[in-house]
């Protein structure tokens, strides 16, 4: 294992626009955490007086119609993009990857069924999915967990699936079988652990796409209700007068672009580090 | 594989090509057609039900009644060519035109008017606007159902061009009611025939300049010049609404020249546009106000209801809203009879603080978990914000906010309101009484469960009183106890008209009831 994962590294180190990803990820999880020690205001705090500036050195990134300061507004913005990507991929990777692998390890007639459920979900149009959950399950932030992650397990459980599939005709995992290790033995001790690269790769991909998704719920104004504001919020707030105060959606749609691309960059990296096949694919 | 590629991206090209170079039939403007823009689906065109301005934009074209106003909001002839008051002020003898028609070619009578304000005060239509009609004698009493027979009630045809109107009292404003939509004459034969199905553009039947051609459900309305009108015709030949819910979609729209008329414009963009030759900015009798339901905790305490109203500092908003709205604290709007600044609960965050500790609440602890809600609307969204923050930095309680869509808002204002909800109030005519009784315990337009006999009192001695320093004395003591002492609503500004205008259309006034009458548009693009 060891000689596997210090290999990764040292192909990961080796790229450098996923080493650069990996740094930016981290500074802006910094950012998320300690938000309320770098703001240098409140996400909230209005002052009309100051309303609509451009930016400038008080105000890094301009002020929006309320005189609220845009920047705190983004840094507190971070905070909810992050973690709506963070907590909506890592439900969707435990539900997933649980589903997959049973479905994989099962196979025959369960594994069948199974998968068609994952395509009818998957032909199923995700945004009036998600609509509808919203509507169920109120405005709250609880309604996009479930939303995203009602949309975003799919990917995963047919990842895993496969990978499952292909492990379980393994030399090693048929002769666990013959020695008589249990089946949920097999499966979280032999077979997960082996598949452990590509989750992560899925996990790296699955964040971006949970903070466009919400960014672009909390656009089209399904997301998030004020005074709570994510970079999607931001951006619709700012996206009527785009042509007279362009900073107002130029910043928070920057911070989306490049968490986006970074995350994604990052993913790109980490699965030619973990999965060589692939490399020159 | 590749083939097939090949052959769908040349189908895209030619898709897209065609969208850039193939007949421009949507972008063609004929000269004789004038369109502008609505805020949301009407949600009715019965015009005894109707309530809201949007109905109204359409309605005022459709119909006519027995008055109308001219830009300076002077009486005018309409339907009835002249009138008779009696002289101890109680009797209104309305003399119809005769040559008036229908669109189906029938002539309007006195009768008809009769069935309309029968049908407005009949209990079963449950009209949210009954109580306009409640200075005429009996007229209460049958909505009320307490009289059946409406021959008792003070509205007669005494032949087929002569309506009589009783009133209890002598009414200072009744000449300017029926200009109103729910006051217009109706055809019960076609009611009655089509049922609910009667406004349907192939069922209606209407007297106004314009007739309806079309109604695209969430799309747009289309009105078209009526041949049988009885007065002057209109110069264009087609008005069409859209129907745009979001302003800066209809701003992007009024951008592109696919409409000439826009009438509010995005707080965010109007520094923008303020420098142009087609905007125009003009007063508009128009309150914006948050009520709350009296009847839902917290607010059953007069002294929450207070301390909401205490803790904003209005003066703010005419900064945020940057289109000379004029921030105020009581509810008769400016340029009104009775209007008077000095009244209302003006900001002091100190004794918006002890009167929520005094009603327990020290500091906003505790306080129970309370929602806003708004009609979605740029605007609106914007000065919700500005309100959860005033109310958090100032008493330290926290309010959600939520928002529907306009036809929703009003569905749940009917049945069952939230503890705050937004509303704004347009004249409907332009007298004091028209704002006040809004707030009676019987007016269906009153959502905040608040009934006060007081107040009812108040109103209806200064509906009939005549001599105006005593009427304005009834007024004052009326907004006290609106805006000071019991406090069901919270005035926040007296709005503005924001309008674009493309400059190509002459003839159309913006008169401050904001009143969309389009029956003197003219278009010239040559110029």
């Amino acid at each position: 294992m060891n000689t596997l994962w210090s290999d990764a590294f040292k192909t990961l180190s080796k790229n450098k626009p996923a080493l650069l990803s990996l740094f930016f990820i981290i500074f802006i999880i910094l950012v998320a955490l300690f938000a309320n020690l770098l703001a240098p205001y409140g996400y909230e705090i209005q002052n009309p007086s100051q309303r609509l500036m451009f930016p400038n050195r008080t105000f890094w990134m301009g002020t929006d119609i309320l005189g609220r300061d845009l920047l705190s507004r983004v840094i507190y913005g971070s905070r909810m993009s992050i973690s709506v990507g963070l907590i909506v991929a890592i439900c969707s990777l435990i539900v997933g990857t649980l589903y997959g692998s049973l479905s994989g390890y099962v196979g025959g007639k369960i594994d069948n069924l199974l998968m068609r459920i994952v395509d009818i979900l998957y032909t199923f149009p995700s945004l009036l999915l998600i609509i509808l959950i919203r509507v169920i399950f109120g405005q709250g932030l609880f309604g996009i967990f479930l939303a995203l992650t009602i949309v975003g397990w799919v990917d995963v459980s047919r990842i895993v699936r496969g990978q499952v599939l292909q492990l379980k005709e393994m030399a090693f995992i048929e002769a666990a079988r013959a020695v008589g290790v249990k089946n949920r033995f097999i499966i979280f001790k032999h077979i997960l652990p082996n598949i452990l690269g590509p989750i992560i790769v899925t996990l790296t991909f699955e964040i971006p796409a949970a903070i466009l998704s919400e960014s672009f719920l909390s656009f089209i104004g399904l997301g998030l209700q004020p005074p709570f504001s994510s970079w999607g919020s931001l951006a619709n707030d700012g996206f009527q007068a785009f042509k007279s105060f362009p900073h107002l959606i130029i910043f928070p749609g920057f911070s989306i672009f490049l968490t986006v691309l970074a995350f994604n960059l990052l993913g790109d990296g980490l699965r030619d580090a973990l999965d060589p096949k692939l490399k020159n694919a | 594989m590749k083939k097939i590629y090949g052959i769908i991206l040349a189908l895209i090209i030619l898709v897209i090509a065609w969208n850039f170079f193939g007949p421009k039939k949507f972008h063609s403007h004929p000269e004789k057609e004038f369109r502008f823009v609505i805020a949301s689906e009407p949600p009715t065109l019965d015009w005894s039900l109707a309530t809201d301005n949007v109905s109204a934009d359409i309605l005022f074209n459709l119909m006519e009644g027995l008055i109308q106003f001219d830009s300076d909001l002077n009486v005018k002839p309409a339907l009835a060519e002249r009138w008779d008051i009696s002289s101890d002020g109680k009797r209104y003898t309305f003399h119809l035109r005769s040559d008036a028609l229908w669109t189906d070619g029938k002539p309007i009578l006195a009768s008809h008017f009769v069935d309309g304000w029968e049908r407005l005060l009949n209990p079963k239509t449950a009209s949210d606007y009954a109580y306009f009609l409640f200075d005429v004698k009996n007229a209460k009493e049958y909505n009320a159902g307490k009289l059946t027979d409406f021959d008792t009630v003070g509205i007669h045809a005494q032949d087929d061009h002569t309506l009589v109107v009783d009133l209890w009292h002598p009414a200072s404003y009744f000449l300017k009611i029926p200009f109103f939509w729910v006051t217009f004459p109706i055809r019960k034969d076609i009611i009655e025939q089509f049922k609910d199905a009667w406004t349907d553009p192939k069922n209606i039947v209407t007297c106004g300049p314009f007739r309806l051609k079309e109604w695209k459900h969430d799309y747009s309305v289309t009105l078209e010049a009526n041949p049988s009108y009885y007065g002057e015709k209109p110069k264009i030949s087609t008005a069409t609404a859209y129907i745009i819910n979001e302003d800066s979609t209809a701003l992007s729209l009024y951008d592109t020249n696919k409409v000439d008329l826009i009438r509010r414009i995005p707080p965010l963009l109007i520094s923008h546009y303020k420098n142009l030759a087609d905007y125009k900015n003009s007063p508009f009798l128009r309150g914006y106000y948050y009520g709350m339901n009296v009847k839902k905790k917290p607010f059953t305490d007069s002294r929450i209801r207070k301390a909401f109203s205490l803790a904003i500092d209005r003066s703010q908003l005419s900064t945020i809203l940057q289109g000379n709205q004029i921030p105020t604290s009581s509810w008769i709007p400016k340029g009104m009879f009775g209007y008077d600044e000095t009244i209302g609960l003006k900001f002091d965050k100190e004794k918006a603080q002890l009167l929520l500790a005094q009603a327990g609440y020290p500091k906003g602890e505790h306080f129970p978990s309370i929602k806003m809600v708004y009609d979605t609307r740029d605007d609106n969204k914007i000065i919700a914000e500005f309100l959860q923050s005033q109310w958090k930095e100032h008493l330290n309680v926290t309010v959600s906010i939520d928002n529907q869509e306009w036809k929703v808002h009003l569905k749940m204002l009917e049945t069952n309101p939230p503890e705050l909800w937004r509303l704004g109030w347009g004249a409907d005519f332009p007298d004091p009484d028209n704002f006040m009784n809004l707030f009676t315990s019987y007016s269906g337009n009153n959502h905040t469960q608040w009934k006060n006999k007081e107040y009812d009192q108040l109103i209806e001695e200064a509906a009939k009183e005549l001599d105006s320093q005593k009427r304005l004395t009834l007024y004052q003591k009326a907004q006290h106890l609106l805006t000071e002492e019991d406090v069901p609503i919270i005035p926040l500004f007296i709005d503005s008209q924001n309008v674009l205008l493309k400059s190509y259309v002459k003839g159309y006034t913006l008169n401050p009831m904001s009143n969309n009458i389009l029956k003197n548009i003219s278009i010239s693009k040559n110029d």
